[in-house]
């Protein structure tokens, strides 16, 4: 492994090579930026930000929607010595409000002292930042940011170089888990993203070489576009193409266009993505595709489907598509990003349903009985250990599901000043990953998760949100509302809202109204709404909902008599 | 579903509406994508794509964040589409 570097000293010595990146915009402009560029153009607005008066270790929250500025603005952050917040941009945020009221929250609670935006999000942003519309969030706008965009950043005096900064020093503050009423940013330090990225790009994990080409349209506000491919690519100073997420969204051509145009060799991405694939892209395109050069398709975020793989490459074989390039991962930003790969395709191990689900063991199905395929996750990188343990936090034999947890130099911090639930996850120096799983020949595999968030095509949703957003919902009952996913560990999540209703309400039009209400909030749709009578759902002595206790009953059948 | 107020880029956003949905749907102009139709982000995002290869335009990013209604989307293309040069509308 390479000694560990800063971002911006991985940068300059990616600067030293001939390479750089390939911006292809939501529109399908491109522009190519040297690293050599890149490094120059951080400068200048690093220099700007110092000239402003933020000093180390200030936090910046960034919010660009087109990619080239976002990157752009992400290195002069760090060039400057101050720490990146990023931030999802409104078009994907679901609607305007709830962009506005997330993002407030999450520049509030780390209290950053600038938001590095454009002229077209700052009108959208700037109102709920100055006035905060939630008493409940105490942490909201201690100090009042101020406003820049990247325009307004140039001309002033440039640095020399980066800003120094140690390993120990904070690198990046991650806001990916939490509710919006209490986001938890994620602290990991320089010295966890070098840890993080060597070993994704180092022998051990993709075996990067100069000859390597990634191409990503993953958000750059999310952990596996940030870290697995940006940082991962300047770290191993190869060409790189970053796309825009919603040219993706718009035309999942596009992605494969780009591999093949370009060569890519490397690209991640969550399962979802592999299946629009396979179903927008006409067969007519495949002849114009060259995927033959792709030595790597990463697929996490999300539960890993096999089928969805397995005719995703059976789609693309004409192309030159390799199922052997598959490469199933598991990771989590609370580990930078990356635990496990699982190298050499998808392998999956079929096992019986019914013992996995009564008795949690994942027994090889034998002949007749229900099963349930789980796709190898893979081994952790040198340096890193995963366990698989019970409630008492003692190890687990093979083939027993218990939480997952992982040791090691990539593991963050903590969560920003949220000292008690940092506690509660980081136990003894291991992450607890609030995810399930079982070991098998000394493989990790996923098939579940403790913690209640509901993952969606790989966005995050967290039940408390979506609750708050029903709260008021005409003919709901107060606080008669819980939410929460039935996981499949072969199939996406399924949305059950359970809500308890005012006497006289109209059934029908409160179940289209509750499932209007999640589209417009969080772009959501509900698998299934159970209108249930007040006193339905269980609650605490202290009135409050137990969410888990009402997914049990209700799969259990007993919630509604 | 002809409606014969509606020009073109209304019929044919009607159609790939149509076309693109999981259910049955009637796209009158005020109705809201999401909200009343049942799309999702990604199905919108999808809608967009369409429209931009049917009508050879570009949506800015900021326009996006504004559409909600089938009418805002039409009047969206149709604007796009004028101002291209050498549009045929």
């Amino acid at each position: 492994m390479n000694t560990p570097r800063t971002v911006s000293e991985a940068l300059r010595d990616a600067a030293d090579t001939p390479r750089g990146i390939r911006f292809i915009e939501h529109d399908g402009r491109t522009q190519l930026v040297p690293y050599r560029e890149l490094l120059a153009c951080a400068c200048a607005i690093g220099g700007a930000l110092r000239a402003l008066g933020y000093e180390d270790g200030d936090r910046v929250a960034i919010v660009i929607p087109e990619i080239s500025g976002f990157v752009t603005g992400f290195f002069g952050i760090v060039a400057a010595g101050l720490v990146p917040v990023p931030l999802c941009p409104p078009a994907q945020a679901g609607d305007v409000a709830t962009f506005a009221r997330h993002s407030a929250h999450i520049i509030g609670a780390s209290h950053a002292v600038a938001v590095l935006t454009t002229d077209d999000v700052r009108p959208l942003l700037e109102p709920a930042v100055r006035q905060p519309d939630h008493a409940d969030a105490p942490s909201v706008a201690r100090v009042s940011p101020n406003f820049h965009t990247l325009e307004s950043l140039q001309g002033g005096p440039t640095l020399a170089a980066p800003r120094p900064r140690s390993l120990d020093d904070i690198a990046l503050l991650q806001f990916t888990s939490g509710s919006t009423a209490l986001p938890k940013g994620v602290v990991l330090t320089f010295g966890n993203l070098a840890s993080n990225v060597e070993s994704i790009i180092g022998p051990a994990g993709l075996g990067v070489g100069p000859g390597d080409v990634s191409v990503s349209w993953l958000p750059l506000y999310h952990d596996m576009g940030l870290i697995g491919m940006l940082l991962s690519s300047v770290y191993s100073a190869i060409d790189a193409v970053q796309m825009s997420s919603v040219l993706f969204l718009k035309r999942p051509s596009a992605w494969l266009d780009a591999l093949s145009r370009y060569g890519g060799s490397i690209s991640f991405a969550p399962n979802f993505a592999y299946e629009l694939c396979r179903r927008r892209v006409k067969s007519s395109q495949l002849e114009q595709l060259d995927l033959s050069r792709w030595r790597v398709a990463g697929c996490g975020a999300e539960p890993i489907r096999p089928d969805t793989l397995q005719q995703f490459a059976d789609y693309f074989a004409p192309a030159g598509f390799r199922k052997e390039s598959l490469l199933p991962s598991y990771g989590l930003a609370e580990h930078s990003l990356a635990v496990t790969f699982a190298h050499g395709g998808v392998s999956v191990d079929t096992v019986d349903a019914e013992r996995l689900v009564r008795e949690s063991v994942a027994v090889p199905v034998v002949n007749g009985s229900s099963s349930v395929r789980i796709v190898r996750c893979g081994t952790p990188f040198p340096g890193h250990s995963v366990r698989v343990v019970d409630e008492d936090f003692v190890e687990l034999p093979e083939r027993h599901v218990g939480a997952i947890v992982a040791r090691g130099p990539s593991v963050m911090q903590g969560y920003f000043e949220q000292p008690e639930i940092t506690e509660a996850t980081l136990r003894d120096g291991w992450l607890v990953t609030g995810d399930l799983g079982y070991m098998a020949n000394g493989s990790l595999y996923v098939c579940g998760r403790t913690k209640d968030v509901i993952i969606r095509q790989g966005r995050k949703y967290h039940p408390a949100d979506l609750e708050a957003a029903l709260s008021d919902v005409q003919g709901v009952a107060v606080s008669g509302v819980v939410v929460f996913a039935l996981t499949h560990v072969d199939d996406a999540d399924e949305v059950v809202a359970v809500v308890e209703t005012r006497a006289g309400a109209r059934t029908t039009d409160l179940e289209e109204a509750v499932r209007r209400r999640i589209r417009e909030t969080a772009g959501l749709d509900v698998d299934r709404v159970v209108l249930a009578s007040p006193g339905t759902i269980p609650r605490t002595t202290s009135g409050k909902v137990r969410r888990s206790e009402t997914r049990n009953r209700f799969e259990a059948g007993t919630l509604v008599r | 579903m002809a409606n014969p107020s509606a020009d073109r880029f209304e019929q044919d956003t009607v159609e790939i509406l149509t076309r693109l949905s999981r259910r049955p749907i009637e796209p009158t102009p005020d109705k809201e994508l999401m909200a009343d139709l049942g799309f999702d982000s990604l199905q919108v995002l999808e809608l967009v794509g369409e429209l931009e290869d049917h009508f050879n335009v570009s949506v800015p990013l900021n326009a996006l964040t504004h559409i909600r209604t089938v009418g805002q989307i039409v009047d969206e293309v149709r604007t796009l589409a004028s101002a291209a040069p050498g549009s045929p509308a």
